[in-house]
């Protein structure tokens, strides 16, 4: 499975909020939609999503617009909330049902969830008794009961403990072995880079960068060298101006040109006490300030 | 439309589980039954008591006059007129008559000054005090009786002159206004309640939705047209369970106590004609729609439920300026006005308009096609169109937008 966007764009009024936005995600991959707040993702997710038409563009589906009657989509949008007054099974049952399950197939189904969350005792409890990370793993339910092909999740971590981030990381990584296509979109760095593959930074309503993480990082130019080591101090006088110490107190050496590399670290090897050298690749941190940090 | 069958049971199950709901629905039942019941469980309880009563003490009216034969003359007459009360010639003067009504000996007195005038004393006067209607109207037969008698002819010729009696019979050929008046009041009063309350229901039921974000979940999940038509539908079906449960359970318990309820004004308001009855449903039901689509539109405009009460205040007014023009025209008797015939055209007005006209007037069967025409066309328009800002509406939080901005964005997109 190929879920493509291409060319989206939006505008509500005279505002125009998309421009040409694109990028491909892959079943059985995570895809990563990065971009600062406002730039555009939640609009993205809600065209994806057919909450209401793009102005232009396509949403393709393994090559072919997108069929949204026979493809499920989950969605756990940033903005938390169901029903707080109703109860949680009637509620999960029912939106399960308003995604084209039968009543009894979708019961059966939240109860595994229920089950697999550690949730079911309060099945029958309203949802305003709950706290807010328990309210937040109910309403995961509701995004991934009816078995939809298409994942998408909105800042999926956050608020939630340390043993329940855990038991949805596993949640998500299931999710991916069974071939969906996963979307993430997040400010959480770390949970980014664990899980997806492959990346697109929307800044003001255009992809700033998207494509394989891993590639994305090869093109940064590799001509610097992180340098792990308990003395410090010599490689410091001897490297100078081009020897900064890093926030983890290990040591980065910018080279002239990418051709020095091996020499460099020949040379590191052989005449000091380290610990560590390698090729120093920039965080996903760092390309998210670099790509969605300027605003247009 | 699966979706739709889906949405309708849930937000149904709400209504169902709504305890308020629930509440004011065997309140309102439990009213009528002890209004129905009450007349016939006094009666029940109180006969015995009121057969000894009534008997020996009846409240005590006292007559005094200067003239002996002339106060005999108005017991005998009061004796008749007044069978409520026990009428005595009094003793003595004006001020030990004052006394024994205002000790509570008497209840009231008359004290005439002459055959054609009299001073009533009473100790309060009660809203509902018909007395002295009575004692008019008898003096004045004991006045012309006299003078007949003084000019000639024989007591009884006097009486059978005075007593003859006309009759008449009324024939409304159109309707009878006296009659459907009431009905037509209660059935107007009741549309604009249950619209009101339901109307206010759908929108903050909306509003809820989107304040609680459940509504990010489900405009992803359903279509905004299904979303509305369910919402709007079963509060209709919730708002029509309560009417017909209020009103069904209060014929029943009138057919229980038909003896005791004697009162014409009830009986004509449970002796509705079938047909009315069934115009009183399409229209019903089409002035529910119409309004609770408006107000669930609007509801979806709004962040807060704060923002509601605001937010609404359009809606309210117009449907009760519908109310005004209809009440007051019914109050006037003249429901056939200009006013008036154009709002049983106009969708908004026509549910409450045209079904006042049908009962209080006489209506063409093309007029009525044409209203109630106009009303599912409008009502099927106001749906769709509703059903398209609450899709712009639903994603817009903070301040409520104007409806311009909408109704442009709605028009745009589509």
């Amino acid at each position: 499975m190929v879920l493509e966007l291409r060319n989206i764009d939006k505008s509500f009024g005279e505002k125009s909020v998309l421009k040409g936005v694109s990028f491909t995600a892959e079943g059985g991959k995570a895809f990563g939609l990065l971009g600062r707040n406002g730039a555009g993702k939640t609009t993205t997710i809600r065209i994806l999503m057919n909450v209401f038409p793009a102005s232009g563009g396509e949403v393709l589906l393994d090559g072919r617009p997108i069929d949204y009657d026979r493809i499920g989509i989950g969605y756990l949008p940033e903005e938390r909330g169901m029903y707080p007054k109703k109860r949680i099974i009637d509620q999960l049952v029912y939106f399960a049902e308003l995604k084209g399950m039968s009543a009894r197939d979708a019961t059966r189904s939240i109860d595994s969830w229920l089950e697999r969350l550690g949730m079911s005792e309060h099945r029958d409890r309203r949802l305003d008794t709950l706290s807010k990370g328990n309210q937040q793993k109910i309403q995961l339910i509701t995004a991934l009961a009816h078995d939809p092909q298409i994942v998408i999740l909105d800042e999926p971590f956050s608020g939630l403990d340390p043993v329940n981030a855990m038991l949805l990381k596993d949640v998500v990584k299931e999710q991916i072995a069974k071939g969906k296509i996963v979307l993430f979109s997040s400010h959480q760095m770390s949970y980014i880079e664990e899980f997806c593959d492959s990346i697109a930074i929307i800044n003001a309503g255009k992809v700033a960068i998207s494509g394989d993480l891993h590639e994305i990082k090869r093109t940064y130019p590799r001509d610097k060298l992180v340098v792990s080591t308990t003395k410090p101090e010599q490689i410091k006088a001897n490297f100078g101006e081009a020897c900064t110490e890093r926030e983890d107190a290990s040591l980065l050496i910018r080279l002239a040109t990418p051709d020095d590399k091996q020499a460099t670290m020949k040379r590191l090897v052989e005449n000091y006490d380290i610990d560590e050298v390698k090729v120093f690749e920039p965080s996903l941190n760092d390309i998210f300030v670099e790509y969605a940090g300027a605003q247009v | 439309m699966k979706q739709f069958g889906k949405i309708l049971k849930f937000e149904l199950k709400g209504y169902l589980r709504n305890k308020i709901f629930v509440g004011i629905t065997i309140f309102l039942v439990v009213a009528i039954a002890v209004a129905m019941f009450v007349p016939n469980m006094i009666a029940a309880f109180g006969s015995d008591h009121e057969d000894t009563a009534a008997s020996t003490e009846l409240p005590v009216m006292l007559v005094l006059a200067q003239d002996s034969s002339l106060s005999a003359l108005v017991r005998n007459y009061f004796e008749a007129a007044f069978p409520d009360y026990d009428v005595t010639v009094a003793q003595g003067t004006v001020d030990d008559v004052k006394a024994q009504v205002i000790s509570g000996s008497a209840a009231c007195a008359f004290v005439m000054n002459s055959a054609s005038s009299y001073t009533y004393y009473v100790n309060n006067l009660s809203m509902w005090d018909s007395n002295t209607a009575t004692a008019d109207a008898v003096l004045q037969e004991v006045y012309r009786v006299n003078a007949m008698v003084q000019n000639g002819l024989t007591p009884e010729q006097a009486g059978d002159i005075m007593s003859v009696a006309i009759e008449s019979d009324t024939m409304a050929l159109g309707k009878d206004q006296m009659q459907n008046y009431f009905y037509t009041y209660i059935m107007i009063f009741a549309l604009y309640m249950v619209i009101l309350l339901y109307g206010q229901m759908v929108a903050t039921n909306v509003a809820t939705e989107k304040s609680s974000r459940a509504m990010e979940v489900l405009v992803t999940s359903a279509k905004p047209t299904s979303m509305m038509f369910g919402k709007v539908l079963a509060s209709c079906i919730a708002g029509f369970s309560q009417l017909v449960l209020v009103f069904g359970s209060a014929l029943l318990f009138y057919n229980l106590n038909r003896a005791q309820l004697s009162n014409p004004i009830v009986a004509s308001i449970f002796d509705m004609p079938v047909e009315l009855f069934v115009y009183l449903l399409v229209f019903f039901v089409l002035g529910f729609l119409i309004y609770a689509f408006l107000y669930g539109a609007i509801g979806s405009t709004a962040s807060k439920l704060e923002d509601i009460n605001t937010s609404v205040m359009p809606i309210t007014f117009l449907f009760l300026i519908a109310f005004m023009v209809v009440m007051f025209s019914m109050v006037e008797g003249n429901v056939d006005s200009t006013l008036m015939k154009v709002c049983s055209y106009v969708p908004f007005t026509s549910p409450m308009a045209m079904f006042t006209r049908l009962c209080m007037s006489t209506v063409a069967w093309y007029e009525i096609v044409a209203s109630i025409g106009i009303l599912i066309c409008s009502t099927v328009g106001v749906g769709v169109l509703s059903a398209k800002i609450y899709r712009v509406g639903v994603l817009l939080y903070g301040m409520p937008p104007k409806l311009t901005t909408i109704l442009k964005t709605v028009f745009k997109s589509s």
